[in-house]
């Protein structure tokens, strides 16, 4: 597969979406669907032979046995549903189609061995975010109309520019996955011992972690006092003091204790981006006042209501009746 | 086919994220309701969240996945105040085409 075979791709994965997106006609839907499935298919297929042919050597690390079935499926799933959500006439149910590729996303995420991530997109985007939408969905919703057919409102159906979108998103596909291509194998693979040094050494700084994972290797044992995890090339040791014992011990250990992704997400978040943190917090307060403000309803006041809003006496016709009132009433004193 | 696909190599995943972000920007260029439109935008941002945990995968370094999270927050940030806007935007013109509000535009 060179270059010219992939923006044929490209072509035809333009032509899908296209297809795809006409309004009416239910079968030229569907066939522009399976033309798009058909070239993704292709396309994820012909990798490994355009990579051998270029020279380069698969990227990522071994990892479980062939999780290449289950990526296939996941990204099947995730780029389909993308599809169906871009170009389903009822906006309920793209949502519903975003929330499948927010699924099969985080299946890709389980893939890449980054499980907080997979979960915390599940739980935000999934489980937050989109419920939002399908709220708003739901309460900015048109009365379907009687006399038409189909319920859905007109700007739904008809589609802006089908062809020229298509177009120019199909040409960034082909640039986007040319580049993938042919600067991915010149990248530097990741240094495995180098990894796991930094994840032993990013360790030393949960003290209560160590100090479990040595009470569960080694009943009764502490680290002693100030010893830290050192990592050798034969695999990482502490030094650790049984209780009753007057000398060390030198403690190995196995690599399933290194630290887990949770952990390291962890440490990584308070650690190396603090200042971001923050930041991501104060983003998060301001887009809730605005929310507020924005939402807010605004109600047209008249000028007694202001100036009783404000304390102050009013002016209009009723001003003794309302008084007489304000006194009357139970802990009206003023 | 199986054969082809026991190795999957980080071009893979930067392939299907490039799709989802493509196809995110036609929706966005597409489509003509705005809750539509926003939700787009969510596709395009969990594109960019794909294409980070596998470099963070590809390069052994948790950063990458740190990331996503502040995409989340973002993500999170611009959803609040998008559908606040769109809620304010419906009540005036009782409609989510954003083509009613097409006088906003230069010239």
């Amino acid at each position: 597969m060179d270059p010219k075979l992939l923006y044929f791709a490209c072509v035809l994965g333009a032509a899908a979406v296209y297809l795809a997106l006409r309004p009416g006609k239910r079968g030229v839907r569907i066939a522009g669907s399976l033309l798009g499935l058909g070239v993704i298919a292709w396309m994820l297929l012909a990798t490994p032979q355009l990579l051998s042919v270029m020279g380069g050597k698969p990227a990522l690390a071994e990892g479980a046995a062939r999780p290449g079935l289950m990526f296939a499926a996941f990204s099947l799933i995730a780029i389909a549903a993308a599809v169906r959500m871009i170009t389903h006439d009822r906006p309920v149910y793209s949502a519903l189609y975003f929330v499948l590729v927010v699924l099969s996303s985080a299946g890709l995420f389980l893939l890449l061995q980054a499980e907080f991530m997979a979960f915390a997109l599940v739980i935000v985007y999934a489980g937050a975010i989109l419920i939002t939408y399908m709220f708003v969905i739901m309460l900015a919703q048109q009365a379907p109309s009687t006399d038409h057919t189909v319920g859905e409102a007109e700007y739904d159906v008809n589609p802006r520019e089908p062809g020229i979108a298509c177009g120019v998103g199909f040409i960034l596909l082909a640039v986007l996955s040319n580049m993938a291509y042919g600067g991915v194998p010149q990248l530097k693979t990741a240094d495995v011992p180098a990894a796991q040094r930094q994840a032993w050494q990013a360790m030393n700084l949960m003290s209560r972690d160590v100090e479990e994972m040595v009470a569960d290797l080694m009943p009764g044992a502490k680290p002693a006092a100030g010893a830290t995890i050192e990592s050798a090339p034969g695999g990482a040791f502490i030094t650790v003091r049984r209780e009753g014992e007057a000398f060390d011990t030198r403690l190995p250990l196995p690599p399933e204790k290194l630290p887990s992704n949770v952990q390291q997400v962890g440490l990584d978040l308070v650690a190396k981006f603090p200042v971001s943190l923050e930041l991501a917090g104060v983003i998060l307060l301001m887009a809730m006042f605005g929310a507020v403000v924005l939402a807010r309803k605004q109600i047209e006041l008249g000028e007694d209501e202001i100036r009783e809003a404000a304390g102050m006496r009013k002016l209009g016709f009723h001003a003794e009746e309302s008084a007489e009132a304000r006194a009357s009433a139970p802990g009206g004193a003023r | 086919m199986i054969e082809a696909l026991s190795h999957i190599s980080l071009t893979h995943y930067l392939i299907v994220s490039a799709a989802l972000f493509v196809i995110g920007l036609v929706g966005f260029l597409v489509r003509r309701n705005m809750i539509i439109m926003f939700l787009c935008t969510e596709l395009m941002f969990q594109a960019a969240a794909i294409a980070m945990v596998a470099f963070s995968r590809f390069s052994l370094d948790v950063s990458g996945q740190v990331f996503v999270i502040f995409i989340l927050t973002v993500a999170a940030a611009e959803a609040a105040l998008a559908l606040g806007l769109i809620v304010l935007l419906y009540r005036r013109r009782e409609t989510l085409n954003s083509e009613a509000w097409s006088e906003m535009r230069e010239s």
